[in-house]
């Protein structure tokens, strides 16, 4: 089906929501004064400051075993010039999204939806680092929100969404093209539209929207394939929203493998096999980390 | 004495390089009490030392021991649920869909290492389910070898204890086991489920069998490569590679990995697991 035809679907949707989440008023302070000139980390680290459960997240992101940093990170500061001032905006959405969507009234819990896209955003991180991939925190954040669309779906249109879950339960169908059938559209471009709304940069944008196609990605298909593999991995081990979905893929056959492989040709001497069993030990790490940014309000 | 995670991730690798078997995080408290009877054995003070042990001389000898302590030779039917699932849900009804093309309506399955017949009767009640459906008027035939005659024995008589038949979905239990009245605890198979699986005895280091050993669509081989060593493991391999048919698949046990004895399989992942395809 034409991008363009499910993308206005998506937009259209979208826009019906009255009560669709804004952005933290600290937030949005944060990305202006980012398109300043000459802006400080002290300047941004001043005014994230000001918002106590925004500057706790931040921080749990950066020092959970699954993001790893070699030393701990023990102020806002330095949490800031270690992300460099490129990522902070990410950063700054990625976090208000997690406050846009913490409530439980959706289609699924909560949490499960948070411990696949922190594991999706932890496993990019090391496809990344192992194919030689310059940008590893783009890689984590493209991870953590690249199925922002689900959130949509699961909280606006909760019983038609939850009726497209049920129809899939245990087949090997895919969620996406089970989404284009009773909505028109699926969460990558609905995930786009909201993404566009809230200024995401484009690159951020393109992830959300081509996750599942790395193929036509444009402006960086080697992130994309990035986040459709890390995503791949997470659906069949565990970090698969308790099983939402039936995948099934024949690695060398992936688009994304055949994408990363011409660019960095070491990813084929990869341990998939030890690949998918370290992964497994990750998950209780995952679990870990997306608990305590849920309860960094407290 | 318990290990520390710097020790456990340097067994770890040691085991895996050399037999293919991953240990996960969550069983580190069950190599730890195994290797503490190594230990003693060995009289090593230490993990470290142990893990100087086995890289020594008379580590080869030494890793014999400490594999039959972490390997448990226990097997039960429906063991590894994630792939049974596969095949129900994605793998058997592509076989059967490529095998009705080319008109050919028999599907061939290989358990090697079959053990007491755990396995290979497993298949044979999810596809006895089938008959009526999916394969119907298809003609099945299930191969369990073993290179242990007295587990041939065993399988070939199909009397299980309650431990063995534990897994076993009610649905299944119901139609395809009875307890046996004469002897308390035990469970006797179906004569429907036992016809459609024959036992061999096989040595998997046999050439000249394993040649013959043909056209097979799924062959299972859990938990025995991992005492071969790399140059018998790949050639092991490349024979169930070529029994295979071209759309076959190859399981190996939950923890395996055949990663660098074999380039010519290819993963293929599925919930909780994954299988090698021709």
């Amino acid at each position: 089906m034409d991008k363009n035809a499910l993308i206005e679907v998506a937009e259209q949707l979208v826009e019906k929501i009255d009560d669709l989440p804004t952005i933290p008023v600290v937030a949005t302070q944060v990305l202006q004064l980012l398109d300043q000139p000459d802006v400080s980390v002290e300047d941004v680290a001043d005014l994230m400051l000001t918002d106590q459960v925004m500057t706790a997240r931040v921080m749990k992101m950066l020092n959970s075993p699954v993001y790893k940093p070699s030393h701990e990170i023990t102020s806002l500061k330095r949490a800031l010039v270690y992300l460099g001032l490129r990522h902070i905006r990410e950063v700054a959405l990625t976090t208000s999204v997690i406050s846009a969507f913490e409530s439980d009234s959706g289609a699924f819990d909560i949490s499960a939806f948070w411990e696949h896209s922190f594991g999706v955003g932890m496993v990019s991180k090391t496809i990344a680092a192992k194919v030689g991939y310059p940008d590893l925190e783009k890689a984590y954040i493209s991870g953590i929100i690249h199925d922002l669309g689900v959130v949509f779906l699961s909280n606006f249109m909760r019983e038609e969404f939850l009726a497209v879950l049920d129809s899939i339960k245990g087949r090997p169908i895919k969620l996406a093209d089970a989404e284009i059938e009773r909505f028109g559209t699926s969460h990558c471009e609905i995930g786009l539209s909201m993404a566009r709304k809230w200024n995401f940069p484009d690159a951020y944008c393109e992830v959300i929207a081509y996750h599942h196609s790395p193929g036509e990605a444009t402006i960086d298909p080697v992130l994309c394939a990035i986040v459709n593999l890390a995503n791949l991995f997470c659906s069949v081990r565990g970090l698969d929203y308790g099983g939402r979905e039936w995948v099934s893929f024949n690695l060398f056959d992936e688009p994304a493998w055949q994408i990363l492989k011409k660019e960095y040709p070491r990813l084929a001497e990869l341990d998939v096999e030890r690949f998918c069993y370290e992964l497994d030990d990750a998950i209780p790490d995952v679990q870990e980390l997306v608990s305590s940014i849920f309860n960094s309000k407290e | 004495m318990s290990i520390s995670d710097k020790d456990f991730e340097q067994l770890r690798d040691f085991i895996y390089n050399l037999c293919g078997m991953y240990f996960h995080s969550t069983k580190k408290y069950f190599l730890e009490s195994r290797l503490a009877r190594r230990m003693e054995a060995t009289g090593s003070k230490t993990h470290m030392e142990y893990y100087q042990l086995l890289k020594s001389i008379r580590g080869n000898e030494e890793l014999k021991f400490l594999m039959d302590e972490i390997t448990t030779n226990e097997t039960y039917f429906f063991r590894n649920i994630p792939q049974l699932n596969a095949l129900e849900t994605k793998l058997l009804p592509e076989i059967v869909e490529t095998k009705n093309k080319m008109g050919f309506r028999k599907l061939r399955i290989w358990s090697a290492a079959s053990s007491s017949g755990e396995e290979a009767y497993t298949m044979a009640m999810i596809l006895l389910e089938k008959r009526n459906t999916l394969l119907k008027d298809w003609i099945i035939e299930i191969v369990g070898t073993d290179i242990n005659e007295t587990v041939i024995a065993q399988a070939k008589e199909g009397v299980y204890n309650a431990y063995s038949v534990r897994n076993i979905p009610d649905l299944y239990k119901r139609k395809y086991i009875r307890e046996d009245n004469g002897l308390f605890g035990l469970f006797v198979l179906a004569p429907e489920v036992k016809k459609f699986v024959t036992f061999n005895k096989l040595n998997l280091y046999d050439d000249n069998k394993m040649i013959f050993m043909k056209t097979f669509d799924i062959i299972f081989c859990a938990n025995v490569l991992i005492y071969f060593d790399t140059a018998s493991k790949s050639k092991v391999v490349q024979h169930f590679y070529n029994n295979l048919q071209p759309y076959g698949y190859f399981f190996v046990g939950q923890s395996e990995s055949l990663h660098g004895v074999n380039d010519k399989f290819k993963t293929v992942h599925f919930p909780g697991g994954f299988t090698y395809k021709k």
